[in-house]
């Protein structure tokens, strides 16, 4: 085998250009395989830092009435907090939500909006609402950027919203936009707007009550009576959905991409044994099996991979963690409802890397094994002579 | 804006240790304006943004617990009909042949693209029931003489936090009513005109709502004709009759 | 002489045969990826053109601003005649009305009483007329999780998890219960001819498809539409064109003291789209031009492969006389012409099967579970102009220079030489 390899590679390097070829083209699919995963993977891995930092938090608990997209039942769907939870949420290890619709009258438009009641002294969340705890008897608010666009608003202006009560009483109150954040996350931003979760809890008239509970990194995982835990698989389904997608739709494109280099490969294979017969006859008359012989050829193609490999390493290291450094700006992603931070700093796992040489040293194996195996049929007598068979 | 609850609060409360017949006001402007049952044809006039429709019903009810309503034009309306029962409320549709309840996030709706929900349909507490009334003063509204009553809610299920009421001094009858929210916002605001004389009652004949954070200019009610005291066949009140 | 040269290409099947298949296969790999990478990096405007904002959109100013809110009273009136201008104003777009509404789905009992109700978000597109693009343009058939399209006015489809929840079926009646343009209250009942995945869990809460002209009936909007949406009828958004066409038509029909005079909007002014879709242009024409890079890398190895075969042909040749240069330009004749043919076909079927690809689609929700409408999980590639000659240069030019390297050689070679390969 040592020798089978060694041979090999003497054999490529003396083909000079034609190997370089061959291995620059493996190369590019190589480098492009490992640079589309890495960069869905980096976007995954941000879209999921992001949502949980932004959104989800490790996980929450909700409401057994709550449901997120079904706006009809959020009225009901609140509770009082137990002791317990009072306790975890003062130490900023839960934090407690209150969900609350209303409608929101900028110049003179109705717009249905979702009042979120937060604790302004968060830790667990990177909701820039500290500004919400400035007691001056002015409601601040705090929104992002898409609900100040589709509103219309910007930091200093004042919104009136109204809404009702626990008792379904109508209220009616002027709020002031504290702060407008951009955040990569459209589930935090959409429709709603941020108070304080006091202000909202007497807004409310409901005391101590939450719609749903954001559990933090150091909360420790147990269930709460009364409270219905959802886990990042549950609340990132769609985000989920959407990367699966992106590298379903990648494979095709990577498939096609490592198929033209296996071409390249094969045609090379190809020619390589029909000009080779002599060489094929001297292995055989030598005394080498005929699988030994298609071995050696085989390993000589498959080490296209192994040099492709290398020579990728050279230039696309130093790509990738140029890449890795600047990141490739998206823009704003905004328009669309999905997770999309503006830079994606593309990750590369070491399992992506191996899983890909893996991938590219087989495929191009199993290409340079095919025409090898003609050899097998040829009459060692004319190979030896060189004849065409 | 706390502060204005508050002051507005303190000033109903002094008004109420002075003038003791605010809900003896209420209590004439009830006799007036409720029945055993009545019987009425109205238009409703509807404001959109791009045109103006009208909408011909006639409703029987019984109380404010119970009523029927049949729509009689346009043509796209005519013959859909809803009954209000206590708390619920059931609209037919002959175009399908289906009984629809509207329950729950419907009920706030706005019925017909009106400034009324059909919840505001749905409330059928005596003013009395819910409020505490006082007294606010007397003045003039046009050029009818009006007591200004202040209403604040006594029970927590209420709509409306707080009303403010002009009522006819000489006749009874509500001539302007602004509902609050609790901040002191005013939310809704109904004005009522061309009162006449029906059966030995005085009875506003043109009804403006108007829902005071939207824009535009509000629905008007008109009522064409109406009959206190009448013969109402009970079974009118029931669900198989929508369908009749 | 080319003709001598071209004859003798077709009858060598072995000069011919392999490299022109080749060169083809080449071809049409970088043509068809092209338009693969187009249509994968390009496929969140393509969801975003087919469902919300298509390549143009026409709606009244008044609407565009509440839009969220999908305000039938501020929809566009006199649809048809608009439709008609704006059909023979620019005949190389398809203008396709559509009605969104909100509502109430509700399940009758069997006394025609509400048994169950739900929040409705509604949509009206053309799904009866013969041909309608529509249903294609929605992936509404591959999104189909029970029963089928609708097939005459009445019916509709719902959200599966709607189904599921209130557990009706196919074949059972659903009534929606809304408003109209005027504001009247709607009722209509349907008849549920299947059930649809979204793969968004909002829209799997109460989605519902009805065909548009019942939209129009029971929703009191005769002649009147949410919006016109307009596509490319090549399908691929082009924004200079998409510019030209909002200009010329806002200029003519945009009104501005008239808040419900029509206005139209370009896909890159809706929804800050047009950001990501420079972006994406930038991503694609990389990923082409490497993969070019790959193949012409690939195609001239070929050629010089093919020319290497030959080297005992050429010593032949050279021995019985014939001059170096003139082999040397035979050679690169005979590869013109068969760069030329494998292109042409790459080229051919590389359209021809980016067509298919844009056409209908490559259905990978076999490879993801429980995906539907809303996700990409039909992927599409994109024509553009690009593709005519994207794979056709490279692919000519690269044979010819690979067969130039190997046909070099004859130049190399030595007379005593010769005759040990003519041993053969």
């Amino acid at each position: 085998m040592m020798l089978a390899l060694k041979l090999a590679f003497k054999n490529l390097l003396g083909a000079g250009l034609r190997t370089w070829l061959n291995v620059s083209v493996l190369s590019f699919a190589f480098v492009l395989i490992i640079f589309f995963n890495g960069m869905i993977d980096g976007w995954n891995r941000q879209g999921r830092k992001d949502t949980i930092a932004w959104e989800t938090g490790k996980g929450q608990f909700w409401h057994p009435e709550y449901d997120r997209y079904d706006p009809y039942t959020i009225q009901a769907s609140n509770g009082l907090m137990s002791d317990e939870i009072l306790k975890e949420t003062e130490s900023k290890r839960l934090v407690p939500i209150l969900v609350v619709q209303a409608t929101a009258f900028p110049q003179g438009r109705s717009l249905a909006v979702i009042l979120k009641g937060i604790d302004p002294m968060l830790t667990v969340l990177e909701l820039p609402v500290s500004v919400l705890s400035s007691d001056n008897g002015i409601d601040y608010a705090v929104i992002g950027k898409r609900m100040a666009e589709a509103a219309k608003l910007k930091v200093g202006d004042k919104l009136l919203i109204r809404w009702r009560d626990k008792n379904g009483t109508f209220d009616a109150r002027e709020i002031q936009i504290a702060e407008v954040f951009k955040c990569d996350v459209p589930g935090a931003d959409n429709g709603q707007i941020y108070l304080s979760l006091q202000t909202l809890q007497e807004m409310m008239e409901l005391k101590n009550h939450a719609t749903y509970l954001v559990a933090g990194e150091e909360f420790e995982d147990r269930e709460l009576e009364n409270w219905v835990f959802r886990d990042l698989d549950f609340l990132l389904e769609d985000f989920n959905k959407i990367i699966s997608a992106k590298k379903a739709g990648g494979s095709i494109m990577q498939i096609f991409m490592l198929l033209i280099a296996l071409i390249a490969i094969f045609d090379t294979q190809v020619l390589s044994i029909f000009r080779r017969q002599k060489e094929i006859g001297t292995y055989i008359a030598l005394g080498m099996t005929r699988m030994q012989v298609v071995g050696i050829f085989t390993v000589e193609g498959g080490a296209h991979s192994i040099l492709a490999t290398i020579l990728g390493a050279m230039y696309g290291i130093p790509l990738f963690l140029f890449l890795n450094k600047v990141g490739i700006s998206f823009g704003v992603g905004q328009g669309m409802d999905i997770t999309l931070a503006e830079t994606i700093y593309p990750y590369y796992s070491i399992r992506l890397i191996i899983s890909t040489i893996l991938l590219v040293v087989v495929s191009a194996t199993i290409v340079s094994y095919l025409p090898s195996r003609k050899i097998s049929k040829m009459k060692p007598t004319d190979a030896l002579k060189g004849k065409l068979q | 804006m706390r502060k204005v609850v508050v002051l507005f609060v303190a000033l109903i409360s002094f008004a109420a240790f002075t003038s003791p017949d605010a809900k003896e006001i209420l209590d004439k402007v009830d006799r007036n304006m409720s029945s055993k049952n009545r019987i009425f044809e109205s238009s409703m006039i509807i404001h959109g943004r791009r045109a103006t429709r009208t909408i011909n019903s006639i409703s029987y009810s019984v109380g404010n617990k119970k009523s029927f309503t049949e729509y009689l034009s346009p043509a796209r309306e005519q013959g859909t009909k809803m009954l209000k029962l206590e708390d619920k409320l059931w609209i037919y549709s002959p175009s399908t042949d289906r009984i629809i309840q509207i329950s729950g996030h419907m009920l706030r709706q706005s019925v017909m693209g009106s400034d009324l929900s059909y919840e505001d349909m749905l409330d059928d507490r005596k003013l009395t029931e819910v409020y505490t009334s006082t007294l606010a003063g007397k003045e003039k509204l046009g050029d009818r003489d009006v007591f200004v009553l202040d209403l604040v809610a006594k029970v927590d299920d209420v709509a409306y936090f707080a009303q403010k009421i002009w009522v006819d001094a000489e006749r009874f009858v509500p001539l302007k009513q602004e509902l609050f929210a609790k901040s002191g916002q005013l939310l809704k605001r109904t004005e009522f005109s061309d009162v006449k004389q029906v059966q030995g009652r005085w009875f506003p004949m043109t009804i403006v709502y108007k829902d005071m954070l939207k824009e535009g200019s509000g629905t008007e009610f008109r009522i064409t004709s109406i009959k206190f005291d009448q013969e109402i066949p009970e079974y009118l009140f029931s669900k198989a009759s929508l369908k009749k | 002489m080319i003709r001598f040269i071209f004859k003798g290409v077709i009858r060598d099947k072995s000069r011919s045969l392999i490299p022109v298949i080749i060169v083809s296969a080449g071809v049409f790999l970088t043509v068809f990826l092209s338009s693969y990478f187009a249509g994968v990096f390009g496929d969140m405007i393509d969801l975003s053109a087919r469902f919300t904002t298509g390549h143009v959109k026409v709606v009244t100013r008044a609407y565009a601003e509440n839009e969220d809110q999908m305000p039938l009273d501020l929809a566009l009136l006199e649809v048809g005649s608009l439709k008609t201008q704006l059909n023979a104003a620019y005949p190389d777009m398809e203008w396709v009305e559509r009605i969104h509404f909100g509502g109430l789905l509700d399940v009758p009992d069997e006394n025609g009483e509400t048994r169950a109700q739900g929040p409705a978000i509604g949509t009206a597109i053309d799904l009866l007329s013969p041909g309608s693009t529509e249903i294609a343009r929605m992936s509404i058939q591959e999104s189909i999780a029970k029963g089928s399209i609708p097939s005459k006015p009445g019916e509709a489809l719902i959200s599966e998890g709607f189904a599921q929840k209130f557990a009706v079926s196919v074949g059972d009646e659903i009534t929606i219960f809304g408003s109209t343009m005027n504001g009247s209250m709607m009722f209509k009942t349907f008849i549920i001819s299947g059930t649809l995945n979204f793969g968004n869990a909002f829209l799997d809460r109460g989605a519902v498809f009805i065909d548009l002209r019942d939209a129009q009936l029971a929703l009191d909007m005769e002649d009147a539409s949410s919006e016109i949406l307009g596509y490319f009828n090549d399908g691929v958004y082009n924004d200079a064109k998409a510019l030209q066409v909002t200009e010329s038509f806002n200029s003519s029909y945009n009104v501005p003291e008239d808040e419900f005079s029509p206005q139209m909007m370009r896909l890159v002014d809706q929804n800050e789209l047009g950001q990501y879709l420079s972006l994406a242009e930038h991503m694609s024409s990389i990923f082409i031009l490497v993969f070019v890079m790959a193949m012409s890398i690939v195609l001239w190895n070929t050629g010089l492969l093919g020319g290497l075969r030959r080297y005992s042909e050429y010593g032949i040749r050279l021995a019985l006389g014939e001059e170096k240069k003139h082999i040397f330009y035979t050679t690169l004749l005979e590869a013109a012409i068969i760069g030329v043919i494998g292109s042409v076909f790459g080229t051919v079927l590389g359209l021809a099967g980016a067509y298919y690809l844009q056409t209908y689609g490559l259905n990978l929700s076999g490879m993801m579970d429980n995906v539907g409408m809303m996700m990409p999980a039909v992927l599409r590639s994109k024509i553009t102009p690009e593709l005519f000659y994207i794979g056709f240069f490279p692919g000519v030019i690269a044979t010819v220079f690979g067969n130039a390297l190997a046909g070099y050689a004859i130049y190399k070679r030595k007379t005593s030489r010769l005759f040990k390969e003519l041993e053969v």
